[in-house]
């Protein structure tokens, strides 16, 4: 080997208690290269970069070499001593900080006599560092002010700042995720600088379009295994989504058939949000439609939207009827249900009862002659329990000791009792094992078969192919494509919210990606 | 994402730890104490017991009928406060509608010349609207709740203020108010009648109605809680009013007791019923505000200051010490229980 690569891997697995989240994977990274790193949710990416930053142990037999050194695993300070940088998507900034103060926190300030700190010293510094990174803004503003792919480069620019230490590889997390299209094309033009300097990148993206214009390689993870590291001009984009998806790209229909359908029960027009522009959806009784598209497609925003949790223009229209924006208590007592992406923060309530969670939406019922009938309520609460196969030792078991899986069941059974006319599901089986999930999408299919009108949104491609006989495939806030009956197969999800074989969209990328930007760092779209 | 399929197996809160124990090889058999539940009971008979023991004179029942009168009033707005608390806001303001209440009440009476029920009544509509005050502060104006409630309380002290010029308030007040405040009917002062009414109605409301789940799920989790079609704005409304309403009746059978208005007299009982709300929060029910736990609360606190006044006469910074350092206790504590359950069902 004549030439040392910034990092090698090799034997890296990782088996967490009942799945093997990585194995035997192997890779390196060539000195100053962009090395993309490509793979579906649950591929094992998110663990591999744990890892790297020493927040994970792998399993024994790993081996790991910085720039020909031994890497030390499971280390953050060793991670950091070996010049391995990360850059999350949450960048980590102080919002209400300016990008001096940014720069300075975890790194100190130069300070004169008095331990008086030397801002001009510090600001020009800062104003350097992004210089470097092709950037150039106020840098005594609040960072919340400055466009994403500003913020982006302060974020960069921090782990960067004490290069002096010789930075091996800068690991960039999902990058562009929240980034509007028109500033991507600065955004790599600020890491084509950071290699310049001969810092490796390790860029995670599920946008193949700027993956094939920025990086040299790949490597593409499939349910924790490689599958081989690829020079990208010798990829196509069809090739990679195979590789990701294990599926050849017309792979055969496996989607539900939907037994009967009943009258449009639904009427979304026009629905606008943070991303999601114009949205129009009819769902009829009975009926499964999936939601897809990558993060910042809008697909995250559009359960809550519909439920009136954020808010919204446009109207949504439930049984011939407009529902108020903002007020879910409307939304519940019309009948519609929302099991929401993030359990823990809205869809449970952590201190109280399997029972006190299960029927919180609609407990008067129990109440008769001024008292409650505990009796009837815990009858009931042990029923749904045997249905939904909940492990709890008991009804009145707090939620909070309960495992992902089975509170996910908690919170789908919280709406399936009140049999809603409309059940909106975001993420329906994120953190829940394999045997849970199964479990959960079967239940969703008895209450379609029921007669209720659904709408799953999934970043799970397979879950969606799996449950749903209509699939809505969003990019950059719009409908990219609407897949039905046949063509709803995993790969056709993906290639959709990637825009593969959308030769206009990729032209339209392309040129996107180009943007000018003006002297003062704007953008002009 | 990939790693919950482990925990399915340990599901659920460790069972409660056994009683069961051998002594020199006998099976013996406790009864179970429920320790974790009832340790603030235990802990005010080990001191009734041990004050009774080590100074003469600590007479437990004429003791005990002292310390349960005299912290009545204290314990009445300690509920009050609970209702707030359980929705999730910490209402300050209580001690300063406390004392508007008492201002308020004398002076109608005083220098308005009002009927009694009249003054009564108008001064607990008062405190209902020192909460509708509050709820639009803390829901409309979206102010934190413990700045909002402190503001709240600097415009009840000025308003007292302007109310009686910073006065005390002795005549005038009505024969037949004061009488029935200093009445005590089977040798039990009317205030404990008061809050045994108020104990009860709380217990039932708070805990057998559908209105109290929703105010404790409002606490506990407002977002999911809003996401599951419940009223939450209304909810933190009704709560706040029932906790300012409360409070003007703790000034009103402050007065009543007294027999006077006495100036900013509210003040002081603002920390010992924080102190007792949350002490309460670890006991009967731990982890949630409850009447009977608030009620435990209250009375062992009185009975480690009752006590250590005995012990040390003259020393009246005694109860602010004890009482402060008891609120401090109590939150570590509930925070503590909150961690150890948090960490029992770590997903």
């Amino acid at each position: 080997m004549s030439e040392q690569q910034a990092l090698r891997l090799a034997g890296l697995s990782k088996t967490f208690p009942g799945t093997k989240a990585l194995d035997s994977v192997a890779m390196d990274i060539r000195p100053g290269e962009v090395h993309a790193l490509i793979g579906q949710n649950g591929s094992g990416k998110s663990t591999l970069i744990k890892i790297l930053a020493g927040f994970y142990q792998p399993d024994s037999g790993a081996e790991g070499r910085v720039r020909g050194e031994p890497f030390p695993f499971g280390d953050a300070h060793a991670a950091h001593a070996a010049g391995l940088r990360f850059v999350h998507q949450d960048l980590g900034l102080v919002g209400s900080l300016d990008t001096v103060d940014n720069l300075a926190l975890g790194f100190g300030y130069t300070t004169g006599f008095g331990q008086r700190i030397r801002w001009r010293h510090q600001e020009r510094r800062a104003r350097r560092a992004i210089e470097e990174l092709g950037h150039s803004f106020d840098v005594r503003i609040p960072v919340e002010q400055l466009a994403i792919s500003d913020q982006t480069a302060v974020a960069i620019a921090r782990a960067l700042q004490d290069w002096e230490a010789d930075v091996s590889l800068l690991v960039l997390d999902e990058p562009t995720a929240a980034m509007p299209l028109p500033e991507i094309g600065r955004f790599l033009a600020t890491v084509r600088r950071v290699v310049a300097r001969g810092t490796s990148v390790l860029y995670v993206s599920h946008h193949l379009g700027e993956v094939f214009e920025i990086a040299a390689r790949m490597t593409v993870l499939r349910d924790g295994t490689s599958f081989g590291t690829h020079d990208v001009a010798a990829l196509t984009k069809k090739r990679v989504v195979e590789l990701m998806t294990g599926e050849a790209a017309d792979g055969a229909a496996q989607s539900r058939t939907d037994t009967a359908l009943g009258e449009r029960v639904v009427a979304i027009r026009g629905l606008t949000g943070r991303t999601l522009r114009h949205f129009d959806l009819d769902v009829r009784l009975g009926e499964i439609v999936g939601v897809a598209g990558i993060s910042g497609s809008g697909r995250d925003e559009l359960c809550d939207l519909v439920f009136g949790g954020r808010p919204r223009t446009g109207d949504v229209e439930l049984a011939g009827t407009t529902l108020e924006p903002g007020r879910p208590d409307v939304a519940v007592a019309r009948g519609i249900g929302l099991v929401p992406a993030n359990r823990h923060r809205d869809g449970l309530i952590f201190p109280f009862s399997v029972r006190e969670n299960l029927t919180l939406p609609d407990v008067s019922q129990f109440w008769h002659r001024l008292m409650f009938g505990t009796k009837a309520e815990v009858g009931e609460t042990r029923r749904w329990i045997d249905q939904l196969r909940v492990k709890a030792p008991s009804t009145e078991t707090p939620v909070e000791s309960l495992s992902g899986g089975n509170q996910q069941k908690v919170v789908l059974g919280k709406w399936l009792r009140v049999k809603p006319k409309l059940l909106l599901l975001d993420e329906p089986t994120q953190g829940v094992d394999v045997a849970a999930t199964a479990e959960i999408h079967s239940l969703i299919g008895a209450v379609a078969d029921e007669g209720a009108a659904v709408v799953v949104c999934s970043s799970d491609e397979e879950e969606l192919a799996r449950l749903c006989s209509t699939v809505v495939v969003l990019r950059g806030g719009v409908v990219g494509a609407v897949l039905k009956g046949p063509d709803v197969t995993t790969p056709r999800i993906t290639h959709e919210s990637l825009g593969v074989d959308r030769d206009t969209t990729d032209s339209k990328l392309a040129r996107d990606l180009i943007a000018p930007v003006s002297a003062d760092g704007s953008i002009t779209t | 994402m990939i790693r919950s399929a482990q925990h399915d197996e340990r599901v659920g809160a460790p069972a409660r730890r056994s009683h069961r124990a051998r002594l020199w090889g006998l099976p013996l058999s406790l009864p179970d104490l429920r320790v974790d539940r009832l340790s603030g009971v235990y802990v005010g008979l080990v001191l009734v017991l041990a004050y009774s023991f080590t100074d003469p004179t600590f007479r437990t029942v004429s003791d005990l009928r002292v310390i349960v009168s005299s912290q009545a009033i204290t314990a009445i707005l300690a509920l009050g406060l609970i209702v707030s608390l359980i929705c999730g806001v910490f209402d300050i303001s209580i001690a300063a509608n406390m004392s508007l209440a008492i201002t308020l009440v004398g002076w109608l009476q005083a220098d308005g010349h009002l009927n009694t029920t009249l003054a009564v009544l108008l001064t607990l509509l008062t405190g209902a609207a020192v909460g509708v005050f509050n709820a639009i502060v803390i829901t409309r104006l979206h102010v934190d709740a413990v700045i909002g409630t402190l503001g709240t309380s600097s415009v009840l002290a000025a308003i007292a203020y302007l109310i009686a010029k910073g006065n005390d308030i002795f005549a005038g007040l009505d024969k037949g108010f004061t009488r029935f405040g200093a009445s005590a009917p089977l040798t039990i002062p009317v205030a404990v009648y008061f809050l045994a009414g108020i104990a009860l109605l709380l217990w039932y409301v708070l805990e057998h109605t559908p209105t109290g789940r929703y105010f404790h799920a409002v606490g506990a989790n407002e977002q999911a809680t809003r996401l599951a079609g419940l009223p939450v704005v209304r909810l933190k409304w009704i709560g706040l009013i029932v906790s300012g309403t409360v409070a003007s009746l703790a000034g009103v059978m402050l007065t009543m007791q007294l027999g006077a208005a006495s100036f900013g007299a509210g003040l002081p009982y603002l920390l010992p019923a924080f102190a007792a709300a949350f002490l309460g929060s670890t006991q009967i029910r731990p982890g949630r505000f409850n009447v009977a736990g608030t009620l435990v609360a209250i009375y062992l606190l009185a009975v480690g200051v009752h006590g250590l006044q005995l012990q040390f006469p003259g020393n009246p910074w005694i109860s602010d010490l004890f009482n402060g350092l008891a609120l401090i206790l109590a939150v570590a504590l509930s925070r503590r229980s909150q961690r150890r359950r948090a960490v029992a069902g770590r997903i």
